[in-house]
């Protein structure tokens, strides 16, 4: 990989990520510091925003000048590109002004001594304004290049709906990652455990979008090789492959060791600062694969970024991946993983179901803090879960990727770790003591927890008879 | 290549005690940290 991309649509592909993409995890970030009146993150969130701003300009150069070299490009549609530019134009122009919103209030607060919060609303408005038009100005930004995306849906085998999904998606964990790490850098230095705790809990997130973004990468391979479309090379999406699987692992190393951090701290009250410098070790080594593996996706569909010297891989049975799948589809290696996977979702449901009951009013004499002690049991489940999935979805992924449940069992999936996450950090849920009622919302996530699980095993189970 | 049903039982309870071994060695060192550690 060279790291000094070569040409500017190179440059236009890599910086265009964080003003859109990067946006949504500054919010995020930017929330939490208000919720949790966090100083130190409120500070860092108009830093982040400010550079942002001045990111606005190198976005824009490189644009106008990859719009210059790419306008003579048969595949390229010229009124997209000029509907793409007028929207980025105003999405940028907006995310200046909100870097300078985030500087003034930041320079205000020297002379008041404290951040103003009129002036920390006005920038959270202009931000919530700049993501919608950054998600239309990057949705034509996508449509641009990607022509695989208008062709006729009557003559694809796989929807090219699992491209489209995993163009926008892939960067999440990636981009979101970068984010996560430099605030949990923030958080080691500045000892601030509110930052550190957000950082591991967007390591987590990032680790739950890692799940769809590998599977629709494995749709959006079949989608574009059966039948082929033109200037796609299997071999070079095979490379892709085995790097992604690569970053699946680190995203779950990085994610579940952040997990248990988050879930030691709730009943120690503290942070072992030997296992968060080990997460920070996972975390930059996870980074730097996912971003050989996103130069990798890149080269996939971006002929316009290649430079003579990238040399792309041409044999057609190469790679790990390759191997596994081979592999997988003998008996003697399938039944095992798949005896696995049944033993993960009665893990899984299991502490889910005992969880979700206590929080609905069940069992009230016991205490949350409790059966928070049985949240690993179902955390160690998911990771079974994810690693023999992967292997069972790899022995006929074009069979399971079709099948019209499974889509809606990765998403239940999504929502699934993301509710049980919430069990895993609510402070007011924390506080319930034996023959105390949860809070209301609570009971909602438990019954959403006890669906989106009941989905997943459904969603599965059906796949082998619809 | 064929597999006798001897072998695929082995390879099933091998796989699988290997994994559940590995998740509840790591249940018990985890559960036993807090426990030693809680204020």
């Amino acid at each position: 990989m060279h790291l000094i991309p070569q040409s500017w649509a190179h440059w236009h592909i890599l910086l265009s990520v964080f003003p859109s993409v990067g946006l949504v995890f500054a919010l995020g970030f930017y929330l939490t510091g208000l919720v949790a009146d966090n100083d130190l993150m409120k500070r860092s969130c108009l830093v982040v925003l400010a550079v942002l701003g001045v990111l606005a300009i190198p976005t824009y150069l490189s644009g106008d000048r990859t719009m210059a070299a790419l306008s003579n490009g048969a595949i390229i549609s010229a009124d997209l590109m000029a509907s793409h530019f007028v929207w980025g134009i105003v999405a940028l122009a907006a995310l200046a002004i909100t870097g300078v919103a985030a500087v003034v209030a930041l320079w205000c607060a020297r002379g008041l001594g404290h951040l103003s919060q009129p002036a920390l609303r006005l920038v959270l408005a202009l931000a919530l304004v700049v993501l919608a038009l950054m998600m239309v100005a990057g949705e034509l930004g996508w449509q641009v290049n990607h022509h695989e995306l208008r062709l006729d849906a009557a003559a694809q085998r796989t929807p090219q709906a699992w491209s489209h999904v995993h163009m926008i998606l892939n960067h999440f964990p990636t981009v979101g990652f970068a984010f996560a790490l430099g605030f949990y850098v923030i958080g080691l230095v500045s000892n601030d455990v509110v930052t550190q705790r957000t950082g591991l809990v967007v390591f987590v997130l990032c680790a739950v979008l890692g799940v769809p973004t590998y599977v629709t990468g494995a749709a959006s391979m079949w989608a574009l090789t059966d039948p082929g479309v033109a200037g796609i090379s299997k071999p070079v999406i095979d490379a892709h492959r085995d790097m992604a699987l690569l970053t699946l692992f680190g995203l779950a190393f990085t994610g579940v060791a952040a997990w248990i951090e988050l879930w030691r701290f709730r009943h120690l009250g503290r942070f072992s600062r030997p296992s968060l410098y080990l997460i920070l070790g996972f975390a930059i080594i996870t980074l730097a694969v996912m971003a050989e593996t996103g130069h990798q996706g890149g080269q996939i569909n971006h002929p316009e970024i290649r430079i003579a010297s990238d040399a792309l891989p041409t044999d057609p049975k190469a790679g790990v991946t390759r191997a596994i799948e081979l592999l997988i589809n003998q008996v003697i290696w399938f039944v095992p993983w798949q005896t696995v996977h049944f033993f993960g979702f009665s893990l899984i449901f299991g502490t889910a179901l005992v969880v979700s009951l206590r929080v609905l009013g069940f069992w009230k004499s016991v205490s949350f803090a409790a059966v928070h002690r049985l949240l690993p049991l179902g955390v160690f489940g998911v990771v079974m879960n994810v690693f023999s999935g992967m292997l069972i979805m790899l022995a006929d992924s074009s069979r399971y990727l079709n099948a019209p449940t499974f889509a809606p069992k990765i998403a239940l999936i999504v929502i699934g770790a993301a509710a049980v996450l919430y069990f895993s950090l609510s402070e007011r849920l924390w506080k319930v003591s034996g023959g105390e009622d949860a809070p209301a919302g609570a009971k909602w996530v438990a019954a959403l927890v006890l669906i989106s699980w009941t989905g997943v095993i459904m969603g599965g189970r059906l796949i082998s008879y619809i | 290549m064929e597999y006798g049903n001897a072998a695929i039982v082995f390879v099933v309870v091998s796989v699988v005690l290997a994994v559940l071994g590995f998740a509840f060695a790591g249940l018990y060192w985890l559960n036993k940290t807090v426990d030693e550690s809680a204020p």
